[in-house]
């Protein structure tokens, strides 16, 4: 599904990542751990087209098309979806209208008709259900005054309606409760299928425990130092990253 | 008959200017002749002027005052204890009537210069300084600046070099005597501030003359970087003194300056304050509480000037109206299209406490940068009844319930004053007007 | 990586953004010399069969405005009109009177349907009667059948000068005045057209009434006067849109409104205004110098609301005077600038009555290398006791080449007042584009999204069919204008 090889990324001149090799398959689950610094959230950045970022050598493919040259929504079309780490305000705009918005542009976008108000309605009660959100919430200005918790649900949401082939789960984990976390992580587990990918980057393992990964890749000064399964992840949670270099 | 004011001060010139020589300080001279060109030109601002629009001076310029003092009034230590500090030692420039009081003051040149400005101007270890900085950042348009800058001659000198952090606050202290008329004075100060220098300044006009006095005083600061100046302005004359207080700050990279302006009295008070921030990371600070009663008048314009990124200004004014006074609240901030990142914020509640009093309020917002983050609020209103209510029905009288209220009005604002003793003063002042004892938390 | 949109891209994408509206509908008209002196004055007056009295009440208006200066206190910059160039006359000659639509020129009504207004009828049973002028003069009212059951007056300011003379003698000029200003006079002088409705005591006019208004001819300036008057416990919400084609040089429109609330009436306004802007580089576009203003009395309403997304330069201040008491005064505002556009608008609250209410939402959008100024005043006189007035400004700018700005007034006498004033500026942010872009919205589409979340307040005050119009129009003036 995602291929990326060789990705040499940075910003303003200075290089962060320098030398990705990744292969995500169809139905697993990777995460990307790694220090401060070591580039992770810039990864996360590039794919899905931040604009900010440069990307200087090597090739990113979803699907055998080209991601580089796809704007931030065309790939977000191609089912890339990013839940932020600090997920944004737009005052005035409630949820329900903006993930309308989204879930129609992508469907112009491939070439289907708007979806039907009803049917539109059905889903975003199932998937507020399934989240743990209640109505009033979604009739709020989009993260506008939200919790963190409620911030990191909404994205889950929002991901579940739409339907991804890969998610990128950008430090979800942060300012979170083990409530909290545990429902985001029992969403994410319920929208996984064999069709579509997650990848989980984080800097602690905690939310390992709960989207537990085929795979886990370390990274470190912009660098893939280490692969291995989940237990790599338990493994440096106990050695700390010091280990690793 | 009597001359109209403005021909009175032109032809008055003249004769200034020979007395206080033209051969000391020729910058200076070149400076005054200017100024009084540009006075001439524009004159004492109309009430089309929209900047006074709500605030007339008309009764002023029918006045006969006198410009320049012939004798200067005996005035001791006793006469002035009550308007100084107390409990802290300070440093002090006082005036009587213009001229500097020897006798009255503490002032130094141990490691900073307190002193007075007319030292300034003529001895040439000051000179440098004084020509550096002397009118740059104040306006060159305005006519009550232009006629301050046209007659200097006298007024506080203060120079803190770099890194001195001054421990006793410094006090300037502005009287009028008793004379047989009318008196118009002009000091002028001058206040530079050195690179990570700390300074606490208090500045307040008293009359104990049964005339009309009008003190058109202006004050400059340079903050220099990371500098940290406190100017506090007390005005609780009596109700025949008037005042144009004009001042204008100019900040460089990460200093913090902030002018606090306390109005209690007065007939006509009008404060003219100006910053102009020309570095980044300032932080600029205007804070105010006007409490008037009888028929003063209180007119409060502000200009924050945002012209580099990345700077702040924070802005409160509380103001409280009993009886038939009035009062204006005037303020601006511009952001220049470079000032990105600029967090302003400015502030303005009002209480009218009488069907006489009025108030008129224009706080301004001019944006050319769109990465900015700019609110103001403004509100006018009466005593919360509600509140009122609720502390009489805990058995709180009437007169002492609208104290506690008016009091917590006006404490957001004095709670913010960083010199204890200071703080008390002014907390005493507020108990007084209001009649009651209070007992505050400092 | 995907290519960065730039600046240069969206700022050329929407100079290339044509004004939609500006097409020119080709039909005969009849249009006086440029010029205006007395002698315009009268043969306006006769061209349209005036009483005497309303010749006298033009030529007075004129006289005065002889007098008068073109104000210059508005945060705005332009050339002053010549007023000896503009022809103030111009209608489509095979007007006259109108009885129904078979009757309106074929290209009169594709003309309308250009501008999107359907005056068919869909229309009519969506509600919404119209009155529609065109340079200047009333071509086509409909339903009016509907409203003559009622005894509800909706016509041209004309026929109603002909047909019911005491209404407009008593009510004409009672809220502006023919010397309030510069503009004022003016028109006053020389109004060519305009509508004029009158609901009697106690009726709920059952549909929306609607103007659209229409510069056409070239070197004509539109001079419209409008007359609503809302009896006793009357109510009716009225609609006003407004299109000019596209010109190299100025236009000028100079209208006037006055609104008459009687006791426990109300009266919505709404308008739509998207007066030809002028092009990128600041060309042409129609100079929008208009005075509106209502009187509510006792227990009364007057809304107004505004969409201003056109006109090069508008001047503008719908104002309520609230007489009576407990009467209520609202004015919610979007006002969009783009380009070289200068806006200067607001509205003035004067508190007269007791228990008075007045509600201010204004929000500013800037873009291009456009000024827009709020300027409002709140005035709660002496005598007006418990007067609560509440004002919200907000500005939103893209881009770095444009200016904001707020000039609230707000002048107490009364002690009970309480006065509230909160404004902000914000800008779009790159975050807030990058987010909506990674959920599949493109950045057209995510600007549109955010200006309307941010003018959510004031949309939602408009009648439905209006609202979406406005939502497009918001769209439209602002595509590609992120900074």
């Amino acid at each position: 599904m995602l291929k990326i090889k060789d990705l040499h990324a940075g910003v303003e001149g200075k290089e962060i990542l320098k030398g990705i090799n990744l292969e995500i398959k169809s139905g697993e689950i990777h995460a990307i751990m790694g220090p401060n610094g070591s580039g992770k959230t810039t990864l996360s950045s590039v794919i899905a087209g931040r604009e900010d970022f440069e990307v200087t050598e090597g090739s990113m493919t979803l699907d055998g098309e080209n991601l580089m040259e796809l704007e931030p929504d065309e790939r977000a079309h191609k089912g890339v979806f990013m839940s932020f780490q600090h997920p944004i305000a737009i005052p005035g705009v409630t949820t329900t209208n903006f993930i309308k918005t989204a879930i129609n542009a992508k469907r112009k976008a491939l070439g289907f008709d708007e979806m039907p108000a009803a049917e539109m309605l059905k889903k975003i009660r199932e998937k507020a259900e399934l989240l743990g959100l209640d109505r009033s919430f979604l009739s709020r200005s989009l993260n506008d005054g939200f919790s963190g918790g409620e911030k990191k649900r909404n994205e889950i949401f929002q991901m579940a309606m739409l339907e991804p082939k890969l998610a990128i789960l950008d430090e979800t984990d942060s300012g979170l409760d083990i409530d909290a976390l545990k429902t985001v992580a029992n969403g994410v587990n319920t929208l996984k299928t064999k069709d579509n990918a997650i990848l989980v980057i984080t800097h602690y393992q905690r939310l390992l425990d709960y989207i537990i990964p085929d795979y886990v890749h370390v990274l470190s000064d912009g660098k893939i130092v280490k692969t291995g399964g989940k237990e790599l992840a338990l493994e440096l949670e106990e050695k700390g990253y010091e280990w690793i270099k | 008959m009597n001359m109209n004011l403005k021909d009175k001060l032109s032809a008055s010139f003249l004769a200034f200017e020979s007395n206080y020589g033209v051969d000391t300080n020729e910058n200076l001279h070149q400076i005054r002749t200017h100024a009084m060109d540009q006075f001439e030109k524009v004159g004492f601002p109309a009430k089309k002027n929209e900047d006074w629009k709500y605030t007339s001076v008309k009764k002023f310029l029918d006045r006969d005052y006198s410009l320049f003092p012939i004798k200067t009034g005996n005035v001791t230590h006793k006469d002035i204890e009550k308007l100084l500090l107390k409990g802290t030692e300070t440093y002090k420039i006082v005036f009587v009537d213009g001229v500097f009081q020897t006798h009255l003051s503490d002032v130094s040149h141990d490691q900073l210069d307190v002193c007075i400005l007319s030292s300034a101007i003529k001895k040439p270890k000051y000179q440098i300084v004084f020509n550096h900085y002397f009118n740059t950042v104040a306006s060159k348009e305005e006519g009550f600046s232009n006629l301050n800058t046209a007659f200097t001659s006298e007024g506080a000198y203060i120079h803190i070099p770099k890194g001195k952090v001054v421990e006793k606050p410094i006090q300037i202290l502005y009287i009028t005597t008793d004379k047989e008329k009318e008196v118009l004075l002009q000091p002028r100060n001058l206040i530079i501030v050195d690179e990570n220098a700390h300074v606490q300044i208090i500045e307040q006009h008293h009359s104990f003359s049964d005339n009309f006095v009008l003190n058109n005083t202006l004050t400059e600061i340079f903050a220099n970087k990371r500098a940290v100046v406190d100017f506090y302005k007390i005005q609780n004359d009596n109700i025949k003194a008037s005042l144009v207080d004009n001042t204008f700050v100019q900040q460089k990279e990460g200093s913090n300056v902030t002018v606090n302006t306390y109005t209690f009295g007065g007939d006509m008070t009008r404060n003219n304050l100006s910053f102009y921030q020309v570095g980044e990371n300032i932080n600029s600070n205007l804070n105010g509480v006007t409490m008037v009663k009888g028929k003063s008048h209180v007119d409060n314009q502000t200009n924050v000037y945002h012209q580099q990124p990345n700077c702040e200004s924070h802005e409160l004014y509380k103001g409280i109206y009993d009886e038939a006074s009035t009062g204006v609240f005037n303020g601006k901030v511009y952001v220049e299209p470079i000032a990105q990142k600029t967090d302003a914020f400015q502030q303005n509640d009002n209480i009218l406490l009488t069907d006489d009093a009025s108030i008129n309020s224009k706080p301004q917002l001019e944006i050319f940068a769109d990465d900015v983050a700019c609110s103001h609020g403004c509100t006018i209103g009466e005593l919360d009844k509600d509140a009122m209510f609720y502390l009489k029905q805990r058995g709180i009288p009437s007169k002492e319930a609208k104290a506690l209220l008016l009091f917590a009005f006006t404490n957001e604002v004095v709670k913010r004053i960083r010199i204890p003793q200071l703080k008390q003063a002014i907390t005493d002042i507020i108990s007084e007007k209001l009649g009651v004892e209070l007992e505050i938390e400092m | 990586m995907a290519k960065k949109y730039t600046e240069n891209e969206l700022e050329q994408d929407l100079k290339n953004k044509e004004y939609e509206y500006g097409f020119y509908t080709e039909i005969e008209t009849e249009k006086f010399p440029p010029g205006l002196n007395e002698n315009v004055v009268r043969a306006i007056s006769k061209k349209k069969n005036e009483p005497e009295w309303m010749t006298d009440w033009r030529l007075e208006a004129f006289r005065a405005w002889e007098k008068m200066e073109e104000p210059d206190w508005a945060n705005i910059t332009y050339e002053k009109p010549d007023f000896q160039a503009i022809s103030y006359y111009a209608a489509p000659k095979k007007k006259p009177e109108l009885e129904s639509l078979d009757q309106v020129d074929p290209e009169l009504l594709e003309t309308f349907k250009k501008l999107g207004i359907s005056i068919d009828e869909q229309k009519r049973l969506s509600g919404v009667a119209m009155d529609i002028v065109m340079d200047s003069v009333s071509v086509a009212t409909t339903f009016k059948e509907t409203l003559d059951e009622h005894g509800i007056i909706f016509c041209s300011i004309s026929e109603a000068i002909q047909k019911h003379p005491e209404l407009v003698k008593k009510y004409i000029g009672s809220v502006v005045p023919r010397t309030d200003n510069f503009y004022a006079a003016l028109n006053s002088a020389v109004f060519s057209d305009g509508s004029f409705c009158y609901i009697p005591k106690g009726v709920k006019c059952p549909v929306e009434l609607s103007t659209y208004f229409r510069i056409n001819e070239a070197g004509t300036g539109q001079f419209e006067r409008t007359l609503l008057i809302a009896d006793e416990g009357a109510y009716v919400s009225y609609l006003e849109g407004c299109t000019a084609p596209q010109r190299d040089e100025n236009q000028l429109h100079a209208a006037v409104v006055e609104i008459i609330v009687h006791d426990d009436a109300e009266i919505k306004y709404s308008t739509v205004q998207n007066w030809y802007p002028g092009d990128h580089k600041g060309e042409g576009g129609v100079y929008n110098f208009v005075t509106k203003r209502g009187i509510a009395h006792k227990n009364a309403k007057l809304s107004w609301t505004q969409v201003e997304t056109g006109s090069a330069v508008t001047w503008k201040y719908p104002s309520c005077i609230l007489k009576g008491d407990n009467s209520v005064g609202e004015f919610y505002s979007i006002a969009v600038t783009n380009n070289y556009q200068q806006a200067d608008t607001g509205t003035k609250m004067l508190h007269l009555g007791k228990n008075t209410k007045s509600t201010i939402i204004s929000k500013g959008i800037s873009a291009g290398k456009s000024q827009n100024s709020y300027r409002g005043l709140v005035r709660v006189s002496k005598n007006a006791d418990n007067v609560r007035n509440f004002s919200q400004c907000d500005s939103l700018l893209m881009g770095n080449e444009c200016g904001a700005h707020t000039f609230p007034y707000l002048e107490t006498k009364n002690p009970s007042a309480q006065i509230e004033h909160e404004a902000t500026t914000s800008k779009i942010g790159e975050d807030q584009l990058f987010y909506c872009n990674q959920r599949g919205i493109d950045t057209e589409k995510a600007i549109a999204l955010i200006v309307n979340g941010f003018s959510k307040e004031v949309l939602n005050k408009l009648p439905m069919e209006f609202a979406v119009e406005a939502q497009k129009l918001l769209e439209i003036s602002l595509e590609g204008s992120v900074g």
